[in-house]
């Protein structure tokens, strides 16, 4: 008689397993996405060699010192490097809060374009740009961030008592959106010189050009906080699979997290917009993929979704700046052309109610 | 005794929804909460296990007021298996199971070997060990109902409250799960329809009209033809069934309202 094979004698290699897997997955993704940050950084209408963008970049992070030409040197660091991070960032930034939407929304479709929330950060920014609202003393960011606590207030309070009707909380964001973006075109076309609806219009969209290196540090702190916070509630964002009350009879202290993790996307999704304004659509299309490649469990879903966003952003970035020569397009035209066939198949896809 | 309710009330928007209802769970029982639609069975489960704050009186857990526990304390001792809860998640049977055990693991740590243990045994109970790995949404209703019930042994109650476990289920499968229910040691207190069905695998029923409980106890000392007339306003006949030997409720046609005939 064969012995009967136990789960106990599998365990060990399992637990290897599980050990080995995503450190490679991980890996793997940072490798990539190093990869695209140095192909994003090596191309562009000047050309540099890419021994000498390789070496700026070294100079740059600290790691070497080799004497350059000044002005490729600058290019690398003070342009392209810095406009990559942030789009990393971004990227990860706007997965993570598609992620965390999806989760706590239970729909599909969630994410901070969507509902309005990017519209009501433009709001936000723009007000502050244009009109000067708190004399000043008030940054960009924090009208961006005022603008989509409201935006979000306005989502809740039209779809009240959101996650049990799956449809409502999106309608809901469209008309959110639509006002949003009414108000902000009345800021614009009232009070804004022609010069300024210029680059209003143009940042609405989404526009890397103007980042330097202290937005490089704010985004990556943002990101970073905003990561590590989702991931300690990545087992609650698990325990919302089967809706709020589900959760909270698994012990999940469902107010609690969910008023945390909507300003933590709030507050992420405003970062964002105030740095290179509303982008769409990245918030949608990368949590998906990344739960084609690591399923629907969070501890695995967040950092996949992290990575993938970031990757995606940094190559939408290129493509934005090489698709039309001799200027860029906005890069929200290049992750919507991208993101919304995916929203229509997702809707497509979407399984009737039970 | 473990679960005790005092008086409890609750009201939503205006409307009294449960009315001063007092009850004890004796350990190990099958209960029925029973009564028509919109009696309050389905919020009185859920002033039970805290998803509710009832608006006057208390719930008590070995004494203990409901309101002093920790929602992860409480989810030790109490799972709720809703009234066809679904996702549009891709999610296998394991992963659903294996949500029971929220509850017991920390934030740090991982998965553990008690946490496997819980998780094979609640698979076997509701005998769906062989389709662990299968999606979500290729199982029935009756299998998502078993699962559920699953991820809820997983979460090692001592209580187990259910919602409506058989709506929407086709007879066979009703009888499969009230089945698995009754074979459970858990205390299980379960709203349900079906008087017969209640009848035949409830140790205890509680029926209830208006958000007040109209009569507690064993099934027939609450199951007479004059309660079901004051109750659900319908007649009948109930005797022992010669087959099963259950009560069982034999429904009569109305007599107050001409039937469908020429004269109307």
């Amino acid at each position: 008689m064969t012995p009967l094979r136990t789960p106990d004698t599998r365990a060990p290699r399992a637990a290897r397993r599980t050990l080995l897997l995503p450190v490679l997955l991980y890996g793997t993704g940072l490798l990539l996405l190093a990869a695209a940050i140095a192909l994003a950084v090596s191309i562009g209408e000047i050309r540099i060699p890419f021994t000498t963008t390789l070496a700026a970049i070294g100079n740059a992070l600290g790691i070497s010192d080799v004497p350059l030409d000044r002005i490729h040197e600058s290019i690398v660091r003070d342009y392209r490097l810095s406009r990559a991070l942030v789009a990393a960032c971004c990227g990860a930034g706007l997965a993570l809060c598609g992620a965390i939407l999806q989760a706590l929304l239970r729909n599909p479709l969630a994410e901070p374009y969507v509902l309005g929330i990017s519209a009501g950060a433009s709001t936000g920014a723009v007000a502050v740009m244009v009109l000067g609202l708190g004399g000043g003393a008030v940054s960009l960011s924090l009208g961006a961030f005022v603008g989509s606590l409201g935006a979000f207030a306005a989502v809740v309070a039209l779809s009240s008592g959101a996650a049990s009707r799956p449809n409502r909380i999106i309608l809901a964001g469209v008309a959110s959106s639509q006002l949003f973006n009414a108000l902000t075109a009345w800021i614009v076309s009232t009070s804004a010189s022609a010069e300024q609806v210029r680059g209003i219009m143009f940042w609405l969209l989404g526009n890397l050009g103007g980042v330097r290196w202290p937005e490089v540090q704010l985004a990556l702190a943002v990101v970073a906080v905003a990561f590590v916070t989702c991931l300690a509630c990545a087992r609650a964002l698990d325990a919302f699979t089967f809706g709020q009350d589900a959760a909270a009879a698994l012990g999940i202290p469902v107010r609690g997290v969910r008023l945390l993790l909507f300003t933590v996307t709030a507050l992420l999704t405003a970062a964002m917009v105030s740095m290179v304004g509303a982008i769409g659509f990245v918030g949608l299309v990368i949590p998906h993929a990344a739960r084609l490649v690591v399923g629907p469990t969070h501890v695995r879903l967040l950092p996949t979704a992290l990575l993938t966003g970031a990757i995606f952003m940094v190559l939408a970035d290129l493509v934005s700046r090489l698709v039309v020569p001799g200027q860029s397009l906005p890069i929200g035209v290049v992750t919507a052309l991208v993101g919304a066939p995916v929203f229509a198949i997702i809707l497509y896809r979407a399984r009737p109610p039970m | 005794m473990p679960i005790e309710a005092h008086e409890v009330s609750w009201s939503t928007a205006g409307r009294l929804i449960v009315d001063r209802v007092s009850l004890a769970l004796q350990p190990g029982q099958t209960v029925g909460l029973l009564g028509p639609n919109g009696a309050g069975k389905s919020s009185l489960l859920r002033l039970l296990c805290g998803l509710r704050r009832a608006s006057a009186g208390v719930i008590t857990f070995d004494e203990v007021p409901l309101t002093r526990l920790k929602r992860r304390d409480l989810a030790r001792r109490l799972a709720l298996v809703e009234q066809s809860a679904t996702t549009d998640a891709d999610i296998t049977v394991l992963d659903v199971v294996r949500l029971g055990r929220t509850p017991w693991r920390s934030l740090l740590a991982g998965w553990r070997g008690e946490d496997s243990a819980a998780v094979e045994q609640a698979l076997a109970r509701v005998a769906m060990s062989e389709r662990r790995h299968q999606q979500w949404h290729t199982l029935s209703g009756g299998e998502r109902q078993r699962v559920h019930i699953a991820r809820a042994l997983a979460q090692q109650p001592g209580e187990l409250l259910l919602d409506e476990p058989t709506n929407h289920l086709d007879i066979q499968h009703q009888l499969d799960i009230l089945a698995l229910i009754r074979r459970l040691e858990t205390t299980c207190v379960m709203a349900l329809h079906d008087l017969n069905l209640a009848a035949m695998f409830c140790d205890q029923l509680v029926l209830m009209k208006a958000g007040r409980v109209v009569a507690a106890g064993e099934p027939a000392s609450v199951l007479t033809p004059q309660r079901i007339h004051e109750v659900y306003g319908v007649a009948a006949v109930v005797e022992r069934s010669p087959h099963h030997g259950c009560l069982q409720v034999h429904y009569l046609p109305r007599t107050d309202r001409p039937g469908p005939g020429p004269e109307r």
